[in-house]
């Protein structure tokens, strides 16, 4: 009786954050999986941003944490060996470590929403986050995305279609750094869906900021990366296997961070083995990743809302195919900013 | 002029004298094909001086072990990622423990089992690889085989792990059905009956500058094997007409969404070498890195079923310059092209078709 009181409550409070905003759901990208919404706040004086992924409610989550210079918070709360296996919100942000302030934002717009997980006198938001690296972008590297960012983010977040390219949390990011920043071709983030007949969804979205190049996995070629000075691509390959001066990564320029998301059912084991597998997604479309100046990190939300079944074979895998999907996509949607062009500004 | 730097600048003249005039183009690759005469060029893991290789395949089914045998000792890391692994000595290998130099990795068919092999490894190095009054450390990992050629009670034992740390070479290692590489398959997304053969593969890069980085697989996915130049399917699941059903597309479509019911019967174990000196936290970067060559190659990879795993050894015996993320990168280069290698080298074996096997 108690669980059914506190259930319409949820439901209750849920219906009022629907009502406030009524977008139609998207057929592509993150949003496509039912129960969550995106949304981004892009700062106006140099490129960088953040980017928030509000469940409409609670999911499960996971992370898959692999690259070498990380900046994160509230990863140690999704280890499955740890009590809490709610997430109310994952934000993703520029701005390095400073950046982790947007989550802070975040959290406060949950609460005024009396979002989070019960504990006693309050509701306590879980939001996991990650920053990238970006403050050596467009001038000015004391601007960076704050709290303030967060809450813009969470109060614009929508189940419409996401907006992707230079924008939140990739409006600042770039790749290709094998040659050092000055040959960098401006990335940004990307987004990509697979839905199944049977009603499953897998959804990816990513702000690339890697120190690699992007590959497209299904033929090989590089889509953004090291730039020569005739506004072809180098191949990051090729320069590693030439022994080419691979410039130390550096941790102040790099790191991709990512979420994917399914309406399916998982336990918190499970959603960190998808987010684990998703990690593929990155080693497929961004060569080298993982380094040590990349802080690659990936989280995982599963809603809950579809009932069907599916292995976790299935979804971890066609979450690495979406995010695959969405880092090509990240570059290809790009646009040119503090100088640096996008793919899409390049001769062929 | 130390001769490290010597050596250095001799290398960086021969890279210059052979490289093709173009100017404004990109670096242009040095290999060793390009430097050395037509003679039997090993590119293999053991082109990584200090670094042999033995194999010991059974008769009774195709199963086996391989004994990476590192002479000296190197520093050691690993990654695991997949969800199934059967291993040992890898808590040895986090940083955080106390630093080590590893002896020997066996790689072995037959499950859990197979980790017996290391025992022999182990018996084999002790007064010889570790030196006198000290213990082998031998790390192993294992792929599970049990079903292939019809007799699940013969496994890799001790006596399999001693044989082919005695037969370890520097010479290139052999490739294809090979020990522990002999009973692998791939491909089993629409099950075993589908399934091609997989095995042992290995390559190695030499650079100009000195450093080496190598690697051997035995690819037992569940997935397919693709070949990340190009994006076309080497090996997988067959369709009904026998011809390649591609991993990619069942899964896109929706037409393999139940696999909960395939049993273990997978994982894809692997050693990378490197002549560089790094710390043992930069061995299990190098080890991590080298991972994204199984996920380049292998679709789907990582999944419940596999038991992924990647030892990286560094040998010490090259003191120049080099970015722990470039040799993390080369790594993973090694490791998908040994994966290939792995499933073309393959013969047919228990009735599982290899790829050079299937009509073109």
């Amino acid at each position: 009786m108690k669980r059914t009181a506190l259930s319409i409550a949820g439901v209750a409070s849920l219906s009022i954050v629907l009502t406030a905003q009524p977008s139609p759901r998207a057929t592509f990208g993150l949003t496509a999986v039912d129960g969550i919404r995106v949304g981004h706040h892009t700062l106006a004086e140099r490129p960088t941003g953040c980017t928030v992924i509000l469940v409409d409610g609670d999911a499960v989550g996971g992370v898959s944490q692999r690259g070498g210079a990380p900046g994160t918070r509230e990863t140690d709360l999704l280890n499955p060996l740890n009590m809490v296996d709610k997430v109310n919100a994952v934000v993703l942000s520029g701005g390095s470590a400073f950046g982790l302030d947007a989550a802070s934002g975040a959290v406060r717009w949950l609460e005024e929403h009396n979002i989070g997980w019960p504990a006693g006198p309050a509701k306590v938001p879980i939001v996991p986050a990650a920053i990238l690296f970006d403050l050596g972008v467009g001038g000015n590297a004391k601007v960076r995305p704050t709290a303030d960012c967060g809450y813009k983010a969470a109060e614009a977040a929508s189940a419409g279609a996401v907006t992707e390219g230079t924008v939140g949390a990739g409006a600042g990011a770039t790749v290709g750094k094998l040659g050092g920043a000055a040959r960098s071709t401006k990335s940004g983030l990307g987004t990509a869906s697979i839905s199944l007949p049977n009603g499953l969804v897998v959804a990816a979205i990513v702000a690339v900021n890697a120190v690699g190049d992007i590959i497209d996995p299904a033929n090989g070629k590089v889509v953004a990366g090291v730039r020569n000075p005739d506004g072809t691509f180098a191949d990051a390959r090729k320069i590693l296997r030439a022994g080419g001066t691979m410039q130390r990564p550096r941790s102040g320029e790099n790191t991709t961070i990512g979420l994917v998301a399914t309406n399916a059912k998982l336990s918190k084991a499970l959603a960190t083995r998808m987010a684990l597998m998703a990690d593929d997604g990155y080693a497929r479309a961004i060569s080298p990743s993982h380094t040590s100046g990349d802080g690659d990190t990936i989280f995982s939300l599963a809603t809950g809302r579809w009932d069907g079944n599916a292995d976790i074979t299935t979804i971890g895998a066609l979450a690495a195919e979406a995010m695959a999907d969405a880092v090509v996509r990240a570059a290809t949607q790009a646009t040119g900013a503090a100088g640096i062009p996008a793919a899409r500004d390049l001769k062929k | 002029m130390s001769a490290a730097s010597a050596l250095r600048l001799l290398w960086v003249g021969v890279a210059l004298t052979n490289a093709p005039a173009s100017p404004g183009a990109a670096p242009t690759p040095v290999r060793r094909a390009d430097t050395a005469p037509a003679v039997a060029r090993n590119d293999t893991i053991t082109a990584v001086p200090g670094i042999r290789v033995g194999h010991h395949t059974l008769t009774e089914r195709p199963t086996g072990c391989t004994v990476v045998v590192a002479d000296g000792g190197a520093t050691a890391g690993v990654a695991q990622s997949g969800a199934a692994p059967g291993t040992r000595e890898t808590d040895r290998l986090v940083p955080s423990n106390t630093d080590t130099r590893v002896n020997a990795i066996v790689l072995a068919g037959g499950s859990a089992f197979g980790l017996d092999a290391a025992v022999g490894a182990t018996r084999w190095l002790d007064g010889r690889g570790a030196g006198e009054g000290r213990v082998p450390i031998v790390p192993a990992a294992v792929l599970i085989d049990l079903w292939v050629g019809g007799k699940p009670h013969v496994r890799p034992s001790a006596d399999c792990g001693y044989r082919a740390a005695s037969n370890a070479t520097s010479g290139p290692a052999a490739q294809g059905t090979v020990g522990a590489g002999a009973g692998a398959t791939v491909g089993k997304l629409l099950g075993r009956e589908h399934a091609m053969k997989g095995g042992i593969g290995s390559a190695s890069i030499v650079l100009a500058s000195g450093l080496r980085v190598g690697a051997i697989v035995a690819v037992n996915a569940l997935g397919d094997v693709i070949d990340p130049h190009s994006g076309a399917l080497v090996a997988g699941a067959r369709a009904a007409d026998g011809s390649l059903a591609d991993a990619r597309r069942l899964l896109r479509s929706g037409a393999a969404t139940v696999l909960s019911s395939l049993p273990a019967e997978n994982t894809t174990i692997a050693v990378v070498a490197t002549n560089a000196t790094l710390s043992a936290t930069d061995a299990n970067r190098i080890a991590r890195m080298a991972d994204a060559g199984y996920a380049r190659t292998i679709v789907p990879v990582h999944t419940i079923a596999d038991g992924d795993t990647v030892f990286a050894l560094a040998t010490g015996r090259w003191h120049g310059a080099s970015d722990v993320s470039a040799i993390g990168a080369l790594a993973a280069d090694a490791v998908a092209a040994a994966v290939v290698r792995a499933v073309r080298e393959a013969t047919t074996a228990g009735g599982v078709p290899a790829a050079r096997d299937l009509p073109q």
